[in-house]
């Protein structure tokens, strides 16, 4: 069989007829010259109908005669030989069978002639047929997840967006309504309506707190951070006492202590500073426990100031620690009259940011909770 | 290291132009289609057609001939015509974009979508590498780009060499192109379903040939080997290519080499080839198959030989 003219009798001998592969010999044009017992099984057609009757390449698919004519016979040539071809092979039946060949190219005395071997490949078929289906699936569903992904940024700029623009819009109502406020309580009243009055007042306030968070917020998300306006601030114990001071007024019935610890000068936003310390104290009076007192700690030291505030009560679980951040972040207890939209530690943080520093939060069981923000001493150098 | 070709720029800049003009309310993509035009630009600039399409040049000689393959392999193709023709002729040959050695980095699926992309490039090749007369000799598909780089643009082309040439595959009322749409369309599907299949197919593992050991450099290669992708996108080209209205307007001499049997492009389209391009010959040669250039290589020398004769080069 190796010098490439038709095998004899002998030269095909049974363990050739019977090999556990399809065994073709072909002319140049692909006629077949002669094929084993096992490719003939396989393909459900007789010797006789074949050999010398049609071509290798007439057994083929329509895709699979054009790769033929455009692929394997020029490999063939140029090569001598390929390996590891896949195509169908139409059965006498007329279903196809997926076979992998082997082909080599023989010249002797300037007759070609072509050996070729042949391997059902089933299962190698399905399996590969499966993994497209699956690549198919996969480049779906990352098509898909991107496309949502994007909706959903979509959506969250646009509620931002709005967020932005409705507490915008809502600050000039809510001036008249203080305004408006404080124009009765100028007036004479009973002491009903007087009360009525001061309720009113801090609602005003409240809500304007709230609409300066939200716009905090807004623009933190969509622009670059939070503005701040630095400027040398003589005593920064001072100006924390002073809102410390504010703050106690609006939580009577708790205890604020102030820690104050090195001195000297530094710079930052004072308005924001103060805005900072607000946001951590009305944190510290919701979560921690009424009955001890909220330390409030003002350090400074040769590179960098901190502000800090500790309370007690229950730590903050530390799943959520990592998070605490950002916003619409919260503890579970969220029960109590001073509960906020969840916006204050993220403009905390953001504050920090804008200050060139950055907010940590420690909390454990047998420390309490504390916040602290720090921030280089110096940032107008 | 060339000069861009005026062609391609104008091509790009209609594209820009589309861009701009439905995008006119969006000028973010409007500048990122002008960008990308620039840096289409630039790139072909820097890179040069010699890397993008594997060119190599070949001998030299009054006339120059440029080889162009078709689907399927590469360069290699030519092997058993190029060495001959180099000693009397300047020889180029090349690899399409995606094929062979050429720069996969430069496939860009919009350009080559359609002929349009590959027709582009030939008329780049020949501007930069062409000297003297310039005869074209593509296979199949790439005849078609000949002819259409020729109609488009006149006067650059001595002569047409068609080997196994097709203006469209698919049968359409009189016309026999071979195939049926739904043939053509369950080629498409066996590439797309059978992507490893076929994957392994383009890049088939060589077993060596032990009667041929003066291949042993070239089994190295695998002269077919394309990504499974472009191939598919190529085979969607070619085969659903319709060029039929452009041969009357090719007045270039042009020589049609058809085999007598060929499942791609059967004896009816060599002969309607021969009808509808005005100053054509038809050489119909023995051979079985759509490589005549490969397995009947004697036969094509001669037929070439012939019609530059009568060319007088």
């Amino acid at each position: 069989m190796s010098d490439g003219a038709p095998p004899t009798e002998a030269e095909s001998p049974a363990a050739h007829d019977q090999a556990p592969c399809g065994l073709m010999q072909t002319a140049a044009d692909g006629t077949f010259l002669w094929v084993n017992r096992t490719f003939c099984n396989w393909l459900g057609r007789d010797f006789d109908a074949l050999v010398g009757r049609i071509r290798f390449q007439d057994l083929l698919s329509m895709g699979g005669r054009i790769f033929h004519q455009t692929h394997w016979a020029p490999l063939l040539q140029m090569q001598g030989s390929l390996s590891e071809v896949k195509l169908e092979l139409t059965r006498g039946d007329g279903s196809t069978i997926p076979m992998v060949l082997n082909a080599i190219r023989h010249e002797r005395d300037g007759v070609i002639t072509h050996q070729l071997a042949a391997f059902v490949a089933r299962d190698r078929d399905k399996y590969e047929r499966e993994l497209v289906q699956s690549r198919a699936r996969l480049v779906m569903a990352v098509a898909e997840s991107t496309r949502l992904q994007a909706e959903a940024k979509d959506r969250a700029l646009l509620a931002e967006q709005m967020i932005g623009i409705v507490s915008h819009d809502l600050r000039n109502p809510l001036s008249a309504i203080r305004m408006g406020v404080s124009l009765l309580e100028s007036e004479p009243l009973s002491s009903a309506q007087r009360n009525v009055m001061i309720r009113m007042s801090r609602s005003v306030d409240r809500a304007a707190r709230l609409i300066a968070d939200l716009l905090d917020f807004a623009q933190a998300r969509l622009g670059a951070g939070i503005a701040v306006t630095v400027e040398p601030i003589p005593g920064l114990h001072r100006l924390i006492a002073e809102t410390i001071d504010d703050l106690a007024l609006i939580y009577p019935k708790r205890v604020i202590e102030h820690v104050q610890l090195g001195s000297g000068p530094c710079s930052a936003d004072p308005h924001r500073l103060a805005q900072m310390l607000g946001n951590l104290v009305s944190n510290a009076m919701a979560y921690g426990s009424p009955d001890t007192p909220v330390l409030v700690t003002t350090s400074i030291a040769e590179q960098s100031i901190s502000i800090s505030v500790h309370n007690g009560g229950e730590p903050i679980p530390e799943a959520i620690q990592a998070s605490i951040f950002e916003p619409m972040s919260r503890g579970a207890n969220t029960s109590t009259a001073n509960r906020s939209i969840g916006l204050g530690l993220f403009i905390v943080g953001q504050i920090a940011k804008s200050h060139g520093g950055q907010a940590t939060v420690r909390s454990s069981a047998a420390e309490g909770t504390t916040f602290a923000v720090t921030f280089p001493r110096e940032l107008l150098r | 290291m060339q000069s861009f070709h005026p062609h391609g720029w104008v091509d790009h800049w209609g594209e820009f132009v589309v861009w701009a003009r439905a995008e006119v309310h969006d000028s973010d993509r409007a500048a990122h289609a002008w960008f990308a035009l620039l840096q289409r630009r630039v790139t072909v600039h820097a890179m040069g057609l010699e890397h993008r399409n594997n060119v190599r040049v070949l001998g030299d000689g009054p006339a120059t001939i440029i080889f162009s393959h078709g689907f399927g392999c590469d360069q290699t193709m030519w092997r058993l015509l190029a060495p001959a023709y180099s000693k009397r002729y300047r020889v180029v040959l090349f690899d399409h974009v995606g094929g062979g050695g050429s720069d996969l980095g430069a496939y860009d699926q919009g350009k080559y979508d359609t002929l349009q992309g590959y027709t582009d490039d030939v008329l780049e090749l020949v501007e930069e590498f062409g000297r003297g007369p310039v005869f074209f000799v593509g296979h199949s598909v790439s005849a078609m780009m000949g002819l259409l780089a020729d109609v488009q643009t006149r006067s650059k082309f001595a002569g047409h060499i068609m080997v196994g040439p097709s203006p469209c595959y698919i049968n359409d009322g009189d016309y026999i192109g071979g195939f049926t749409r739904q043939d053509i369309d369950s080629l498409l599907e066996t590439l797309e379903g059978n992507y490893l299949g076929w994957a392994s197919n383009m890049a088939p593992a060589i077993m060596g040939a032990p009667d041929q050991p003066e291949l042993g450099q070239e089994l190295s290669n695998s002269f077919c080997r394309t990504d499974p992708e472009i191939a598919k996108q190529f085979a969607r080209v070619t085969f659903l290519s319709d060029v039929r209205r452009e041969l009357p307007r090719l007045e270039t001499k042009t020589l049609i080499i058809q085999c007598n049997d060929d499942l791609i492009a059967p004896i009816s389209v060599g002969q309607y080839m021969h009808r509808q391009i005005p100053n054509s010959t038809l050489q119909i040669i023995e051979n079985v198959g759509h490589c005549p250039h490969l397995s009947s290589p004697g036969p094509v020398a001669a037929a070439m030989d012939a019609f530059l004769a009568v060319g007088g080069v």
